[in-house]
């Protein structure tokens, strides 16, 4: 059984799967993510306030989940968060 | 004329230029993490962040109000209290795991743990002047960074294959702790001899500059 992820890396895990298909619908999300519904929507939640996602509804009524610019910083700083709160033993 | 009489001979110059030198520190290091914060939401990040604000404050009030009003009486009390404040904020950012748990408090300055903070650093800034020494903020952070050094110590050898930063990190602190310990000392042993007052604020220097480079190394933006 693998370690369990830290917050951050599930934000990332969640944002990736958002990148990687540009947009995606909440189910598809939520597989992606491996979260359990519960916890997929209290992060969702969090990153919705925080402005790196957004859900928008296509002309079709159809929901689905898309990068802010905001989300697209946070996987291009991913990296530097990461070694920062390692190096620095935070 | 050696390097030492000529700083003696222009100390308040140079005294300008070593506060302007940590406080520009200070102020890189502080945006640098405030933008991985508002990133991450990271608490370790916005202690750690939380702890150079504290500094730059405490050096401006120090060397620069000080020499631009003249008031020490007033000052040296304020310039202690920030002090004592980034010192718990620094050892808090190694220690806030333990304590709160992951996910962290929702304010970082005006949560009930950081009040335990405000006290203490209030109670050893009055007791301090009431007793016109600076002991107590001399003792509270050879104190605060044995501990910081000991943590650091233990994150060196755990990390140290992962990251390249952990050793420098302990070395800061072991510079801080050796400058607390000589601060402590001067007023007594070294009769304010102001060649140890240099080797203080040397110190001091290289201590900043360190996480400087680690932040600027690490950060890469």
């Amino acid at each position: 059984m693998g370690k369990k992820r830290e917050r951050l890396e599930v934000i990332r895990d969640v944002l990736k799967a958002i990148r990687e298909n540009r947009s995606i619908k909440p189910t598809r999300l939520l597989y992606a993510s491996n979260l359990s519904p519960q916890m997929f929507k209290e992060y969702i939640n969090e990153l919705i306030e925080k402005k790196f996602i957004i859900l928008e509804v296509n002309k079709k009524e159809k929901k689905y989940f898309s990068l802010t610019k905001k989300g697209y910083d946070f996987l291009e700083e991913y990296r530097s968060i990461e070694n920062f709160i390692e190096n620095f033993g935070l | 004329m050696d390097i030492y009489s000529f700083i003696i001979g222009n100390k308040e110059i140079f005294k300008l230029i070593y506060a302007l030198i940590i406080i520009f520190v200070c102020f890189v290091i502080v945006l640098k993490t405030h933008r991985l914060f508002h990133l991450s939401a990271h608490p370790g990040i916005r202690y750690f962040r939380n702890a150079f604000f504290f500094y730059g404050i405490a050096f401006f009030i120090r060397y620069v109000l000080v020499l631009a009003t003249g008031h020490v009486f007033l000052i040296t009390p304020l310039f202690e209290f920030f002090i004592i404040m980034a010192g718990f904020f620094l050892l808090y950012s190694l220690i806030w795991k333990k304590i709160e748990g992951k996910e962290g408090s929702r304010s970082s300055l005006f949560s009930l743990r950081i009040l335990i903070f405000y006290v203490m650093a209030l109670i050893l800034v009055i007791l301090d002047i009431s007793w016109s020494t600076l002991y107590l903020m001399f003792f509270s952070q050879i104190i605060l960074f044995f501990i910081a050094a000991v943590i650091s110590c233990v994150n060196y050898k755990n990390r140290a294959k992962s990251n390249n930063f952990s050793g420098f990190y302990f070395i800061a602190m072991i510079l801080m702790l050796a400058a607390w310990i000589l601060n402590s000392l001067t007023p007594t042993l070294f009769d304010w001899n102001p060649t140890a007052l240099i080797n203080i604020y040397l110190l001091n220097a290289i201590f900043f500059l360190v996480f400087l480079y680690g932040a600027v190394r690490i950060t890469k933006y």
